[in-house]
């Protein structure tokens, strides 16, 4: 088991979803993904920890999601709480430069690493912890 | 009586005098008072805050004491403290989410805090003369006896967390206004956010923090109503299911429809049953006809009320914070498999009167499901083609005309204070700050620095005159 990404648990979970990951990086491509009908495909990765982005993929069913900012606390931790959709945030990568988010010192190039490392990835989310969510490679 | 005097498991040892509570979050905070020992969130955090006041204000207080139109220096720079740390209690984690990717809401909320503090004031005013004091503190209480109702924590909270606290710690931020200005708008500001929170508790407090995070505000008749429609299920039965996929629904649309902020939603109690179980009610307001973008809504409710019966000896839980700005957050996080009974209720409008609310059986949800999705995808679609600018100023208007209306309404004086007071305008300076808050990263940086980690708000000083204005009043 290889765990090569980890974040905040939203909440404890035994479900452990699993897909591709997908990094949807406007408005258009949630709008692509859904009108694509493989939604449940994927974990989502996310830059931001707000509910509005990823408003029509929670109602529609996501499985899973992984942002890059943001807390339980945050508008999205809490839907995906209601939805009990598994949700890992603030991830950042167990290996590769070591980088953290810091809000508002972050530069792109620490987004850009993650999208880099986890994009397209076959992985499932380890939500049993009460803090630490994980990223498990898969294949 | 549906509810118990008393609760026995382990979350009601909170409610002991001398517990502490427990830690949600591993910060701490300093604001003001950083030759002091840092403060936890939570009810020591609370203890702590309240042990450093100068005056009585943060104790319970009287009708006498609330109707009285004038705080002392103390009371305000209290006020101020408390108001600091408890912004950053329940806001400095949401505070990291960064990026929207769809609505800039940094931004418009900074220009909406501080929209607010310039034009409070003279609302405030207005209506205090024309119902008088009392009539403040009526508006509050009304909340007592009605769901769908927002006259609630959060909108209430607002009114001094928000106006007067973020807008004018926004405003010092950016050096456009000074400590010591604006005196006489905060205690404006700051009384009437007391009397419309003392006025709904009744119980001498204002804020749920200083209540070990309960606000059982409503009657007992009320929750005998709710209650008198809840339907009993078990954890992963379909009744479950539905009533956890519909509140989920129906929560992010009211997220939605507020511009992704939680004046949304609004959670009461929690109220311990006869039986052990707990009840919260949730008001998830999906449809508010005041704003433009709501068009996709038509056909929604103004608000759907869940009472939400949870079981905290199966959740095993540990303690449960109904906060002020209305969410509810526990230890254990996930509260949502324990859930053994639902209803909910509609109101169709926001002046709906009580006894036309009516409760939707959980097995004809479904319906309501499919408008709420379907409202939520075009929703989506309509704000996915609006531009930055359209987006900020329909993020303002969701802030600030909305954290205020309710009170405007129950006064009965929204329409006169959009005919007379131009309440639908931006003041200018506001309209300038647009094109001042990205530089320097003021949004990215100073926002969270000053505002959410509660570092900002600078106290009145000694010198400062209560009588200070810089008010053109009309």
């Amino acid at each position: 088991m290889t765990v090569i990404a980890e974040g905040m648990n939203v909440f404890e979970t035994s479900k452990q979803p699993s897909g591709t990951v997908h990094y949807l990086a406007d408005p258009q491509s949630v709008i692509a993904l859904i009108d694509s009908g493989k939604l449940r495909d994927h974990i989502l990765l996310v830059r931001g920890g707000t509910t509005t982005f990823l408003a029509p993929a929670l109602t529609m069913g996501a499985i899973g999601v992984i942002t890059m900012s943001g807390a339980p606390e945050s508008h999205l931790g809490i839907l995906s709480r209601e939805f009990q959709t598994p949700c890992v945030m603030t991830a950042h990568l167990t290996g590769g430069s070591g980088s953290r988010y810091v809000p508002g010192e972050t530069d792109d190039s620490h987004f850009e690493e993650i999208v880099e490392a986890l994009n397209g990835k076959n992985v499932k989310l380890d939500c049993s912890d009460h803090d630490v969510g994980k990223v498990v490679l898969l294949d | 009586m549906t509810i118990a005097e008393t609760a026995t498991s382990e979350y009601a040892k909170r409610y002991e005098p001398g517990d502490d509570g427990l830690r949600f979050q591993p910060l701490e905070y300093v604001g003001n008072f950083k030759d002091m020992e840092p403060v936890p969130d939570g009810i020591l955090g609370d203890k702590i805050m309240r042990s450093r006041a100068k005056s009585g204000v943060l104790e319970k207080v009287t009708h006498e004491e609330v109707l009285n139109d004038q705080f002392s220096l103390d009371e305000l720079n209290d006020l101020n403290n408390y108001l600091a740390w408890n912004i950053w209690d329940v806001l400095v984690m949401r505070a990291t989410e960064g990026v929207s990717g769809m609505i800039p809401r940094q931004e418009y909320e900074i220009l909406a805090f501080m929209n607010e503090f310039y034009r409070y004031p003279e609302f405030m005013r207005m209506v205090t003369d024309q119902i008088g004091a009392q009539g403040v503190i009526d508006i509050g209480e009304s909340a007592r006896s009605e769901i769908g109702t927002k006259i609630n924590c959060v909108h209430d909270w607002c009114l001094g967390a928000v106006a007067f606290g973020m807008g004018r710690c926004g405003l010092l931020a950016g050096e456009w206004i000074r400590a010591d200005d604006y005196v006489e708008e905060s205690n404006i500001i700051l009384k009437f956010m007391q009397r419309v929170l003392w006025g709904k508790r009744q119980d001498g407090y204002i804020l749920n923090s200083q209540d070990r995070y309960r606000c059982k505000i409503h009657e007992p008749a009320l929750i005998d109503q709710l209650m008198g429609q809840v339907q009993n299920f078990d954890p992963g039965s379909p009744d479950q299911h539905t009533f956890e996929q519909f509140n989920a629904t129906a929560e992010l649309l009211a997220f939605f429809d507020h511009y992704d902020c939680r004046l949304g939603l609004g959670d009461t109690g929690p109220y311990p049953l006869p039986d052990g179980r707990i009840l919260i009610v949730r008001d998830l307001f999906v449809n508010e006809e005041v704003f433009h973008w709501s068009d996709v809504c038509e056909g929604l409710p103004h608000c759907y009320t869940l009472a939400v019966v949870l079981d905290p000896e199966l959740m095993g839980l540990k303690e449960i914070r109904v906060n002020d700005i209305s969410t509810s957050f526990t230890i254990p996080k996930n509260y949502v498999p324990h859930l053994t009974g639902g209803a909910v209720f509609v109101r169709d409008k926001w002046d709906t009167p009580m006894s036309d609310v009516y409760s939707v059986p959980l097995n004809e949800l479904e319906p309501h499901m499919e408008k709420l999705r379907d409202s939520t995808y075009r929703m989506y679609k309509k704000t996915a083609k609006m531009s930055r600018h359209t987006l900020c100023l329909n993020g303002i208007y969701s802030y600030y005309i909305e954290m205020i209306l309710p009170h405007l309404r129950k006064a009965g004086m929204y329409e006169e204070v959009c005919a007379k007071r131009d309440f639908w305008e931006i003041d200018q300076r506001v309209m300038n700050y647009y094109y001042e808050i990205t530089k320097r990263n003021f949004v990215q940086v100073v926002v969270p620095q000053k505002i959410f980690s509660g570092e900002g708000y600078l106290p009145f000083s000694d010198e400062a005159d209560l009588r200070a204005s810089k008010y053109l009043w009309a």
